[in-house]
């Protein structure tokens, strides 16, 4: 890494975290009862179920709320960060690989049968995940290897695959529609602690790609030269896929299918530090939270008291942001 | 001490054979080049050598251990290869991409080896900020050299390095590429350039169509006959200043066109006779004297030819020589040679077989040339003259599309 590359980075880590706290602060404080900064201190140190009602939004509903939205978003850049690049291909997203389809399959089973959102929704929309992972793994696997084209085509054909029987059980189930739809789009609405429990078991797949992002950095050449600079490449996609669709089931799981996120944060942080893993895993990690925390804010603010699916937001905000960095950066170079 | 070793290596994609029962090996510190046509299997030769490919029969020993026993950080510290392609769509700089190079070699920055001082060898220091994508194809090129050289691999495999040089970097990287083997490490270098592999190479390997062709010191190997029987063109060996270089023509389709002789010397003659023998004639010249250019010119191209000895004039027995020639020709052509006392007898010997029937014709150039005095009247004896080789040439062309003249067979 040069020194000026290496500033970058530290530079863009910084604003990174700068902007990461700020859109924590933001997300917390603001709602239908906004509740001012050093009253959300002093409901923090207060511990839960002091603080009257304002207490109770607080820990209730708005904390959980707000971390749920940083883990999911956070989950679905890393993941996004992993895929585009193993994949080598700008368009991909955490859902190319058919694991958000089938914890969508899981999770509509769940609604049709009328089944707790927790824990059954949840199971079942982890185990329908897992279970397209397996599927698609087992097809894209040749004598030992992972045909990494074959898992990407396997993964889109099975999307629409899934997504044609979701289609199915919607007009069977018509009275359930209005769920089921609500829930493919993506919403924290009426999310608390239990899910959040459940997202936690995404924060060490965060953490595992920082262990790869040499190897990440070496398989932007493709598999052959990583194969020649003594990259265990099997290895890294074996880790790496899992860790991207274990993110992917756990965020969809607890949220449902929020697009946008993962397709754009790699991609903006990218423009921004370059494409080191060791500067892009941190700061899409810190900014997919950000951008999915003000991307909810705004979701339930905007016409409240009515809300904005998520998914929603994240597109309205997304793209245009995208578009425009992508103009910037051609006129610049 | 052998470095590498094939044991009657057979390696197919699916079905098709590409390396058939390759037997070789190569010492420690050997300097060795791969030539073959394109599709003769090098670049899966050396895929093999790297473990990057299985061979479907024999096998393939890196330190007399099987290929397929090494774990990739293990042979990466053994074997660098550096690709013909490399492709990188990302914005990385030239030092993040060399540095990559040393992922081998762990985390330790004692252990990685210096991008910059690695780059600063190469002589491109100053690309070290500039991002990869940016940069010319020759560039490139020298870029994915250096990360090949932060492995501190002892055995160095390069495809085709110097596609995409210009003359000044090629030569430089040869030169690099010695200096490395003369540190002590083994350089196995697939190239096209036949005169680089002469010049640099102190073995060859020739590969056709999957199999060795040959192996050995270039000269013994990059004989005409063998890179006829290989590349299927021919091949004519040159020495000059010196040194020795290849020239080639394309193989010749179907039967030969006919005879030309030509009369010339001092160089004038050359430029014709690589012509004509390309064209598909069969050319003779005479007489020359030993060691004049048209001379040596002819004896690289394997030409029939009268010869005297150096500064003699044309003795009997050579102008003998020359009319038996002239007359087994259907074309006797005469250059812009200077006419002298000493080949005043070439002359005489055309206007024999003109007389008797074969046709002769001259560069204008050989009257402005005659200190002899013999040529006047050539033109009244019915030799055609021609402004220059270029229109003689065009001449022979047309000659052989509309015979002309009392030879019966086309010229």
């Amino acid at each position: 890494m040069t020194s000026r590359a290496r500033r970058n980075g530290r530079l863009g880590i910084a604003l990174a975290v700068a902007i990461f706290a700020a859109c924590l602060l933001l997300s917390l404080a603001l709602g239908p009862v906004s509740l001012s900064p050093a009253k959300l201190v002093g409901y923090l140190t207060a511990g839960p179920g002091s603080g009257g009602p304002g207490g109770i939004i607080f820990w209730d509903i708005r904390l959980p709320r707000v971390l749920l939205a940083f883990i999911v978003g956070a989950s679905l850049a890393v993941a996004g960060v992993i895929l585009q690049d193993l994949f080598l291909n700008p368009l991909t997203d955490p859902y190319v690989t058919g694991v958000s389809s089938g914890a969508a399959l899981g999770a509509t089973f769940g609604i049709v049968l009328h089944l707790a959102p927790l824990p059954w929704m949840t199971l079942l929309a982890l185990a329908g995940g897992f279970a397209t992972l397996a599927t698609v793994w087992v097809v894209a696997r040749r004598r030992g290897r992972i045909d990494i084209y074959v898992l990407l085509l396997a993964g889109v054909t099975i999307s629409y695959f899934v997504t044609a029987i979701i289609s199915v059980m919607m007009i069977r189930a018509h009275e359930d529609m209005d769920a089921i739809i609500y829930w493919l789009l993506g919403s924290f609405n009426g999310r608390s602690w239990p899910e959040v429990e459940v997202a936690l078991f995404a924060l060490p797949f965060m953490v595992v790609p920082l262990f790869f992002a040499r190897e990440m950095n070496i398989l932007l050449q493709g598999e052959k030269r990583a194969l020649e600079l003594g990259v265990d490449v099997e290895r890294a996609k074996r880790v790496l896929l899992f860790t991207a669709a274990a993110l992917t089931a756990i965020a969809v799981s607890v949220s449902g299918v929020i697009g946008f996120v993962g397709l754009v944060v790699p991609h903006i942080v990218r423009l921004l530090v370059g494409p080191g893993h060791q500067r892009v895993l941190p700061i899409a990690l810190l900014g997919g939270a950000a951008m999915m925390g003000i991307a909810d804010l705004l979701s339930r603010t905007m016409l409240a008291p009515s809300e904005v699916p998520v998914g929603v937001v994240t597109t309205f905000v997304g793209a245009p942001l995208f578009v425009y960095l992508l103009r910037r950066r051609r006129s610049g170079s | 001490m052998t470095h590498v070793a094939l044991k009657d290596v057979t390696f197919a994609y699916a079905e098709r054979p590409v390396l058939r029962h390759l037997t070789f090996a190569l010492e420690r510190g050997e300097f060795v080049g791969i030539v073959g046509p394109n599709g003769s299997g090098k670049s899966t030769l050396i895929d093999l050598i790297d473990g990057l490919q299985k061979p479907s029969r024999g096998e393939v020993l890196v330190n007399d251990r099987p290929t397929g026993a090494y774990r990739r950080l293990e042979m990466a510290r053994e074997v660098a290869l550096v690709p013909q392609h490399f492709d990188l769509d990302f914005d990385l700089s030239v030092r993040e991409v060399v540095e990559m190079g040393a992922y081998c070699r762990g985390k330790d920055p004692a252990q990685c080896g210096d991008a910059g001082l690695t780059l600063s060898r190469l002589g491109i220091a100053e690309l070290a900020p500039r991002p990869f994508t940016e940069l010319s194809g020759g560039e490139r090129q020298l870029v994915v050299l250096a990360q090949a050289l932060m492995q501190q691999a002892p055995l160095l495999l390069l495809d085709e390095p110097a596609s995409a040089l210009d003359v000044s970097h090629q030569l430089h990287l040869f030169d690099l590429l010695r200096e490395l083997n003369r540190d002590g490490i083994t350089v196995l270098c697939i190239l096209h350039d036949l005169n680089l592999a002469l010049h640099y190479f102190a073995k060859l390997l020739v590969l056709s169509e999957g199999e060795v062709a040959a192996f050995g010191p270039p000269d013994d190997v990059l004989r005409p006959e063998i890179l006829e029987a290989v590349y299927g063109v021919r091949a004519y060996m040159h020495r000059h200043a010196g040194r020795t270089y290849l020239t080639f023509s394309p193989r010749l389709r179907g039967e030969r066109r006919g005879c030309v002789h030509l009369v010339c010397g001092g160089g004038t003659g050359a430029g014709l006779m690589r012509e004509l023998a390309d064209a598909g004639y069969e050319v003779s010249a005479g007489v020359l004297n030993a060691l004049d250019t048209d001379e040596e010119t002819g004896r690289e191209l394997g030409l029939q030819m009268a010869v005297e000895a150096p500064f003699s004039p044309v003795g009997d027995e050579a102008h003998a020589d020359n009319l038996e020639l002239m007359r087994a020709a259907d074309l006797v052509i005469v250059t812009a040679v200077p006419v002298s006392h000493g080949n005043a007898r070439n002359i005489d010997a055309a206007r024999e077989v003109l007389a008797a029937g074969t046709p002769v014709w001259a560069h204008e150039g050989l009257l402005k040339n005659d200190f002899a005095g013999v040529t006047a009247g050539l033109a009244d004896a019915g030799v055609e003259f021609f402004a220059g080789d270029a229109e003689l040439l065009t001449a022979v062309r047309e000659r052989e599309a509309r015979p002309q003249g009392r030879s019966a067979t086309p010229v």
